[in-house]
């Protein structure tokens, strides 16, 4: 049971590396900073070296959320074996339909249905979950958002110049800030690994814990730190383009100034809520920045429907989670042949979304289109800006041509 | 509940993005200014912008210093 749950722990970590390698690199993806297939192996990169930094927040992964220790219940495997099944079948289905929904909430969602199930609503903390998830739920999207929206409005702001006597557009040179996208992404990136892979280093040290093959109280051993970290990268590495696409495109147009302005906000977000204790999702955050830059910018449209669409999805991530965890838990309970169906149940799930997912397939090739569109529409831009400068020299020329023409007789007149 | 830790939070979101963009901006405009052809200093203003890039890349590491416990502990 103990390496059963672990081998399903290593494959969330999994399915939150690939859920999550939009937050870091949709944005890039879409200004065309960085090359997909580059972007990912980036991610990847940084996710592990992030995983290795820091074991901070494994070290109190679902503490408050289900009442543990002395006073509360006693967190089985079976338990976190049902919660882990729940939360990766949510996963899975975001995926298919192109949510950026937050993996860490399934995961929450599946252990709190569980717990439900297999031991009694008493299980849960309520003001935990109010503390740790409903809460973070509705400000880690506003808090992001509204910086986006204020540092786009600046970066505009501060590059914009006109000619002061003509009111003519000088150059800005914002494409500049496509660079700094590469450093941002990479921020973003790295903030996930330290924080994500520990929901699983946690999860798993949880697991010994219970198992009694690891003292309480201890933080997580060495492997469980490599094991965790790797199949974080390799799940970046895979992609999820169809979430990429969704962030990078779907929700609106982005421009490399904003891009830089989204990945900004983003990363310190998150940064300054797992360093100040107020844990917020990372695809919160993300999606969050991305509208808010979307409205900074003017006559950029942000598309509500998909906006409330990932909004439906976000409500019904913990709830999912936590029926497909709960009815886990009551198949686990049945004894060995429950674990044995559940097991089965839920690897022929994630295979027949595998291969639906087939079908209409989205990889690094067909992500966001907007990358040469951007590339062809801002040569059109130099080209007619190049025509319209042609055109206006001639006009000028051909007006001080009409003006020395008109002096000209003036003076034979003298 | 935890009103302090999310104000806290959201301010310290604020400042540090509102930080790297401004720097940011800041450098890409000088280097506009600085491709101008009738610009008189071009030299001037593009070690500017460069002071500029190089203050944001500050504030970035002093994030990465705070974040990665092996430094800051």
């Amino acid at each position: 049971m103990v390496a059963l749950v672990i081998a399903l722990a290593l494959f969330f970590d999994f399915t939150n590396g690939f859920h999550d390698t939009a937050n870091a690199m949709a944005t890039p993806i879409a200004t065309g900073a960085i090359k997909p297939k580059t972007a990912v192996t980036l991610a990847a990169i940084l996710n592990l070296v992030g995983a290795f930094l820091s074991t901070e927040v494994a070290k109190t992964v679902s503490g408050g959320i289900i009442r543990e220790g002395s006073d509360g219940v006693q967190i089985t495997p079976d338990i976190i074996f049902a919660g882990l099944m729940g939360a990766i079948l949510w996963n899975m289905i975001t995926w298919l339909k192109g949510l950026p929904s937050s993996s860490s909430h399934a995961l929450f969602g599946g252990l709190i249905g569980a717990a439900i199930a297999g031991i009694g609503f008493n299980s849960i903390n309520l003001e935990g979950l109010m503390q740790k998830v409903i809460l973070p739920a509705i400000f880690a999207p506003l808090i992001a958002g509204i910086v986006a929206y204020v540092c786009t409005r600046l970066a505009y702001a501060l590059t914009s110049r006109h000619d002061p006597e003509t009111g003519s557009k000088l150059t800005q040179k914002r494409g500049g800030f496509r660079t700094g996208q590469i450093f941002t992404s990479s921020l973003v990136a790295l903030a996930h690994g330290t924080n994500d892979a520990q929901k699983t280093m946690g999860i798993i040290t949880l697991v010994l814990i219970a198992a009694g093959t690891q003292q309480p109280g201890s933080g997580p051993q060495f492997w469980v730190i490599a094991a965790c970290a790797f199949a974080i990268a390799i799940g970046t590495y895979a992609g999820g383009w169809r979430i990429i696409r969704t962030m990078g495109a779907g929700l609106t147009e982005v421009k490399p100034a904003q891009g830089f302005a989204a990945e900004t906000s983003t990363a310190s977000a998150i940064l300054a809520s797992s360093h100040l204790g107020f844990a917020l999702s990372t695809t919160q955050v993300a999606s969050g920045s991305v509208i808010g830059s979307g409205m900074g910018r003017k006559g950029t449209s942000v598309r509500w429907s998909m906006v409330g669409k990932i909004a439906l999805g976000w409500l019904f991530t913990l709830p999912a989670a936590g029926i497909v965890g709960a009815l886990t838990a009551l198949l686990v309970k049945t004894g060995v042949i429950g674990v044995l169906i559940a097991a089965v149940a839920g690897t022929a799930a994630v295979l027949f979304m595998f291969f639906y997912s087939r079908k209409s397939a989205v990889g690094h090739h067909n992500a966001i289109e907007v990358e040469e569109a951007g590339q062809a529409v801002r040569f059109a831009k130099k080209k007619a800006m190049a025509r319209a400068r042609a055109h206006a020299k001639a006009k000028a020329d051909a007006k001080a041509k009409n003006d020395a023409d008109a002096n000209t007789p003036k003076e034979t007149q003298r | 509940m935890k009103w302090l830790e999310l104000l806290t939070v959201a301010g310290a979101t604020l400042a540090a993005a509102v930080t790297v963009v401004v720097l940011y901006s800041l450098g890409v405009r000088l280097t506009a200014i600085a491709g101008d052809a009738q610009q008189a200093s071009p030299g001037l203003k593009r070690s500017l912008a460069y002071i500029c890039f190089g203050l944001c890349s500050l504030a970035v590491l002093f994030g990465l210093y705070l974040i990665i416990p092996y430094f800051s502990s």
